[in-house]
């Protein structure tokens, strides 16, 4: 059996509509301008406003979750649903460990659940401690960078005005 | 040129996080877009998709009652759907294979994982602003075509299960 041909690909009761054969997002005049945009320096500027914006409140959440997954022990099924959370958008928030340590669990529990094997409850209760300590030792390291720098610029602030 | 081609664009956000609610509205109010609405899930999703047009789609994966693929495919397939050629960019942590495969056969346009950043974002609404797809509509699908490129002259191995069996048969 030859698997190898030059004919093109079987097209039998398929039917193929081009972009122009129905509404696109936009015209190609605003594409164009749109792309101008997306590709801006001011543009990358605002989104990088509005991602450390939503950090603070990413922050919370994420604590907020570790303490609900802490309470959840035994409860797989609500410990995936919030370590899935987590892994959502811990990275984006800045707890970059937290967010690995919830993907590589996530990972473990999806497979498992796929090939129907039971949960290894020892590994769970590994994941879902270190996410934990991970998440407040960022949280801790975050805080502490954030007095320091604070500090630091106020002393020069000071040093620079004169006062001593 | 502060959010040029963007400022009368609709988008709806179908996210039960409101962090990643959130966040979608703030990057994309970044580049323009200020006519947004937000779902919990696909339910209102579709009530709102009705309600309003909305030329563009991002769409979490799971949610209750009603998740992203379920949304997509009624969306793509249902007879009362409002636009079923409708940009959708699913947006999850669920990065596995399989599912990243379920959702391109639900129909989503462009799949787009978490954690995200705005250039990733940016990088998938580039996609369907510059490089619109062509749809297909056969039996068992329609939506954006899922061959990202069209090879002419195509020589090689021809894996399709119906091609299969053209071979098979002769």
């Amino acid at each position: 059996m030859s698997k190898i041909n030059k004919r093109p690909p079987s097209q039998k009761g398929v039917q193929l509509i081009a972009p122009d054969s129905y509404p696109q997002i936009m015209g190609r005049q605003e594409a164009a301008r749109a792309m101008l945009t997306l590709r801006s320096a001011e543009t990358a500027a605002r989104a990088q406003v509005a991602m450390e914006a939503a950090i603070p409140p990413m922050r919370a959440a994420i604590l907020q979750y570790v303490d609900e997954m802490e309470q959840a022990a035994g409860d797989t099924r609500k410990l995936f649903e919030t370590a899935h959370e987590i892994r959502g958008f811990a990275e984006t928030a800045g707890l970059i460990t937290t967010g690995r340590i919830a993907e590589i669990l996530c990972r473990y529990m999806d497979d498992m659940t796929r090939v129907g094997k039971p949960f290894d409850t020892a590994i769970i209760a590994l994941h879902a401690s270190a996410i934990a300590r991970a998440a407040r030792a960022e949280e801790d390291d975050v805080r502490m960078g954030e007095v320091v720098a604070a500090e630091l610029a106020a002393l020069v602030a000071r040093r620079l005005s004169g006062t001593p | 040129m502060s959010g040029a081609g963007f400022e009368n664009l609709k988008a709806l956000i179908v996210e039960d996080n409101a962090h990643m609610r959130s966040l979608l509205r703030a990057l994309l109010n970044s580049i323009g877009v200020k006519d947004i609405a937000e779902a919990a899930h696909g339910q209102t999703a579709i009530e709102l998709l009705r309600e309003r047009k909305s030329d563009l789609v991002l769409s979490d994966l799971a949610m209750k009652p009603m998740d992203g693929l379920e949304f997509t495919r009624y969306v793509r397939n249902h007879e009362n759907s409002p636009n079923p050629f409708v940009p959708i960019i699913m947006i999850s942590g669920h990065t596995e294979k399989y599912r990243v495969e379920a959702a391109r056969d639900a129909g989503v346009t462009e799949f787009l994982a978490k954690p995200i950043t705005a250039h990733t974002l940016f990088s998938r609404i580039a996609e369907i602003v510059e490089r619109p797809r062509a749809f297909v509509r056969c039996d068992s699908y329609f939506g954006p075509d899922r061959r990202r490129r069209a090879i002419e002259d195509y020589a090689g191995p021809r894996r399709r299960k119906e091609d299969m069996q053209e071979v098979d048969a002769r």
